[in-house]
């Protein structure tokens, strides 16, 4: 396998060695201060910060409501992108355009909103609380919050795909007699699912991170409501540098664990289809 | 009858893309349904599949009734022009999708599979990608899959259309013999007249959302009742003549009036002559058809077999029918090889023409003639767009003829006879006008407000049972030619006075949006007052045909 591959644009020894450059400076760099940071624990020590039970919740919490909130962007995220793409409507431009507005909002801003909307004498909490369901202050709610602020990954990575699927094959497999679950489970899925991973592995890394949204809807019960970053913070608040750094260095791990997982899953998603299209 | 269809209609956004289309395809028959890109030809193939409903009218399959029945439930295979395969599907899964949704053992889908294979010349692709084959395999893929379920009707949505010729060929071929060999009755869907000749058993031509003629091929192509269907189908000659009592007279020549009944008046008609029934000679003596015009050779071209020659008539102008904004028409000639070694003829050169055969349209609207009292008006009224319009949807010429006695008094004598339809202008003096030209020998007389544009909705009514057919004929006219509605009013307004009929009229004019009226009668005692109102008010065009008790019907 060779490392040059001709191309219609020179400079190819130049581009290459900026984006090492590049992505050693942004990326690898302060990772390795990360480890770094945390290397200079004893194990014992090491492992004492992170198998704490806080550590522990925050961990589930951080991950569970992070997977969760992919899990109901991949569906109602499927759901508007199709809407979007195969529907004509008054406003769609607008709708197409609100899609965005988690992106462009300050996270901070978007907790706060949420919270006043979800709290218990809020416009829809005041609704939910007589039927014994509390969305702020409660895991509920940093998944809300987590959907919400990945929610356009989602949409964006589904909307180019899903113009690919033409209306003829639906119409074909009408015809050749499936009924609608059956073509959506046969070809619109097999035909989206590569776009699907990839939005699913988006809103997911989004999530894992997100810190802001989330602070003002969860309360911070330690054990409870509790997510990773917040305890990071709390840590470096308390001065406790490599303490915070072993927790980041776990975080660290974790993602690129599950990303790594659902990268490999997208590149054999992409194989088949290479296969297909050859 | 394999399939039946009964006054299908379907609209989008208001517009009949599909318009009142009633056909029956026997049983095992090879039928394509042949028109210009936006006839409505795909839309009505997709409302047999159920892929949209209709509006209006019936669908029934083997004389069940499959209107409101989903497409899944129709027993049919279609064929897109897309292929539309799965492409993350092998052939072999392409092919058995419609019988894994049945839930066929594997053993007999194999089987089913190996057939269909063998039957459409792909055996041992089983495993490829559609990706892996050409254009032309995954149209045979297609086709193999459209057929797996045994469907009663396969349907095939222009298939030839992403092909190169030689491949098109080729799989035209295939189609015509899995289709020969299944039996099965087969829609074939496309704008190409050379690839429904080839193919069909018969053929139906769709126009502004019409099904304008059903035939088989050489009929339709010898004998079309429609201009449309006589230009459509090959090139074709449309030359006004007149019908006589002797015959029908082209030029210099009189030819027998053939299947069409001579007419006892003389009336103008619509010939169709095809490139190839003219004949060329160096002058009138070595005509072998008869000397119809004296012409010059005005652009010679050489296309391999044929050679393709314009020919500028000496009486072109009145001859030949087709307003191409004032530009003199020319006669279309095609020659084989055989002909042109035995005349040889160069661009420029004056050559006799003679017509070997031709065929007189039943159209009972053949040209237009616009009428005023002095030439220049009738010239401003022969801009009027409505009238531009429809000259120019119809193929035809528009006239002008100045009448400065025209309105007043009685008619005295005209020179020559009216022929075609006279158009008017809309105004006060209308309605006198009208009446003075129906009474001069008009036989269908348009009065035109100078603000009219394409008609949307066609009311039509005959005031009397003799004229009865005489107006739905030149309603069907008008209406294969304007993508508008028709709508048959009840004779029952017939028996009103005066006043009375034209409120009415009127109200139903006001009803609906860019209307057109056309007019039935029989008799002018107190036609001012009838319809004054309507052909004064400068709303609406009207249409009068008028055939008086007496003169003999066309």
């Amino acid at each position: 396998m060779s490392f040059r591959k001709p191309s219609v644009l020179p400079g190819f020894g130049l581009t290459f060695g900026f984006t090492t450059f590049f992505l050693s400076v942004m990326v690898l760099l302060p990772l390795a201060a990360l480890v770094l940071a945390a290397a200079s624990m004893h194990w014992s020590e090491f492992l004492r910060v992170v198998s704490s039970p806080r550590a522990l919740g925050s961990f589930r919490l951080s991950f569970g409501a992070s997977a969760l909130a992919a899990s109901i962007n991949a569906v109602f995220g499927f759901i508007l992108a199709w809407t979007l793409v195969r529907y004509e409507f008054p406003g769609r431009k607008l709708v197409d355009a609100l899609i965005d507005m988690p992106f462009a909002l300050p996270t901070a801003v978007s907790g706060i909103a949420l919270t006043t909307v979800f709290a218990r004498h809020g416009w829809i909490g005041r609704y939910l609380e007589p039927l014994g369901i509390e969305v702020a202050y409660t895991w509920l709610g940093v998944t809300l919050a987590l959907t919400l602020i990945s929610m356009p990954f989602a949409v964006r990575s589904l909307q180019p795909a899903l113009l690919e699927v033409q209306r003829e094959l639906e119409e074909a497999a009408e015809t050749l007699g499936a009924g609608r679950f059956y073509t959506f489970r046969r070809i619109i899925l097999p035909t989206v699912l590569p776009s699907l991973l990839t939005g699913f592995t988006l809103c997911f890394a989004r999530a894992v991170g997100e810190y802001g949204s989330v602070i003002f809807i969860s309360g911070n019960l330690p054990m409870k409501t509790e997510i990773t970053p917040l305890l990071i913070v709390i840590h470096l608040e308390q001065f406790d540098y490599r303490g915070a750094a072993a927790l980041g260095v776990v975080m660290l791990l974790l993602s690129f664990v599950v990303l790594f997982t659902l990268n490999l899953l997208q590149a054999w998603g992409r194989r088949r289809q290479l296969r297909a299209a050859h | 009858m394999s399939i039946t269809l009964e006054q299908v209609t379907k609209h989008y956004g208001g517009h009949a893309v599909v318009n009142d289309v009633s056909l029956e395809i026997g049983d095992g028959e090879f039928f394509v349904l042949l028109g210009p890109s936006g006839s409505g030809k795909s839309t009505l193939l997709r409302a047999i599949a159920g892929l949209i409903g209709v509006d209006h009218g019936t669908i029934a399959m083997h004389g069940r009734d499959v209107t409101r029945l989903a497409a899944r439930k129709r027993g049919v295979g279609l064929v897109f022009q897309n292929y539309a395969l799965f492409r993350h599907m092998t052939v072999a899964d392409n092919i058995e999708f419609a019988l894994r949704v049945r839930h066929v053992r594997g053993r007999l889908r194999r089987e089913r599979r190996r057939e269909l294979l063998r039957l459409v010349a792909l055996e041992g692709m089983d495993d490829r990608f559609p990706a892996q084959l050409s254009g032309g395999q995954q149209q045979r893929v297609a086709v193999a899959r459209a057929l797996a379920h045994k469907p009663e009707v396969l349907l095939l949505d222009e298939p030839f259309g992403a092909l190169d010729a030689r491949i098109r060929e080729e799989l035209r071929r295939t189609i015509r013999e899995v289709q020969r060999e299944l039996g099965i009755t087969t829609v074939l869907v496309t704008h190409d007249q050379e690839e429904a000749f080839a193919m069909a058993d018969r053929i139906g031509i769709m126009n502004l959302g019409r099904l304008l003629e059903v035939g088989v091929p050489a009929e339709l192509y010898s004998h079309p009742a429609t201009r449309f269907v006589a230009t459509f189908l090959g090139d074709a000659n449309l030359i006004l003549a007149r019908r006589a009592a002797d015959g029908v007279h082209v030029g210099a020549a009189t030819l027998a009036a053939g299947e069409a009944a001579a007419a006892a008046r003389e009336q103008e008609v619509v010939a169709v002559v095809r490139p190839e029934d003219v004949e060329v000679a160096a002058s009138r003596a070595e005509l072998g058809a008869r000397f119809v015009a004296q012409g010059t050779v005005d652009e010679l071209t050489f296309t391999g077999a044929l050679e393709r020659m314009r020919i500028e008539l000496e009486n072109g102008a009145a001859l030949l029918a087709g307003a191409d904004n004032g530009a003199i028409p020319h006669l279309q000639v095609t020659r084989t090889q055989h002909e042109q070694r035995g005349f040889v003829v160069h661009p420029g050169q004056s050559i006799a023409v003679g017509i070997r055969r031709m065929h007189v349209l039943p159209t009972p609207l053949s040209s237009f003639t616009a009428c005023a009292a002095d030439e220049a008006q009738a010239e401003a009224l022969a801009r009027a767009p409505l009238l531009t319009e429809l000259a120019a949807r119809m193929k035809t010429r528009i006239a002008t003829r100045a009448e400065p006695q025209l309105g007043a008094g009685a008619p005295a004598a005209v020179r020559t006879a009216f022929v075609g339809a006279t158009v008017l202008a809309s105004g006060p003096q209308a309605a006198r006008r009208a009446a003075w030209l129906l009474e001069a020998g008009a036989g269908e007389v348009l009065v035109l407000p100078a603000a009219a544009g394409t008609p949307q909705h066609v009311l039509v009514l005959p005031l009397d049972e003799a004229v009865r057919s005489a107006t739905l004929a030149v309603a069907a006219s008008v209406l294969r030619h304007v993508p508008a509605e028709a709508q048959y009013l009840r004779e029952a307004h017939a028996g009103q006075s005066g006043g009375e009929l034209a409120q009415q009229l009127a109200r139903a004019l006001a009803a609906v949006p860019e209307p057109m009226l056309i007019l039935g009668i029989t008799g002018l005692e107190g036609f001012a007052e009838r319809c004054g109102a309507l052909l004064e008010g400068g709303r609406w065009p009207v249409l009068i045909v008028y055939r008086p008790a007496g003169r003999t019907p066309a």
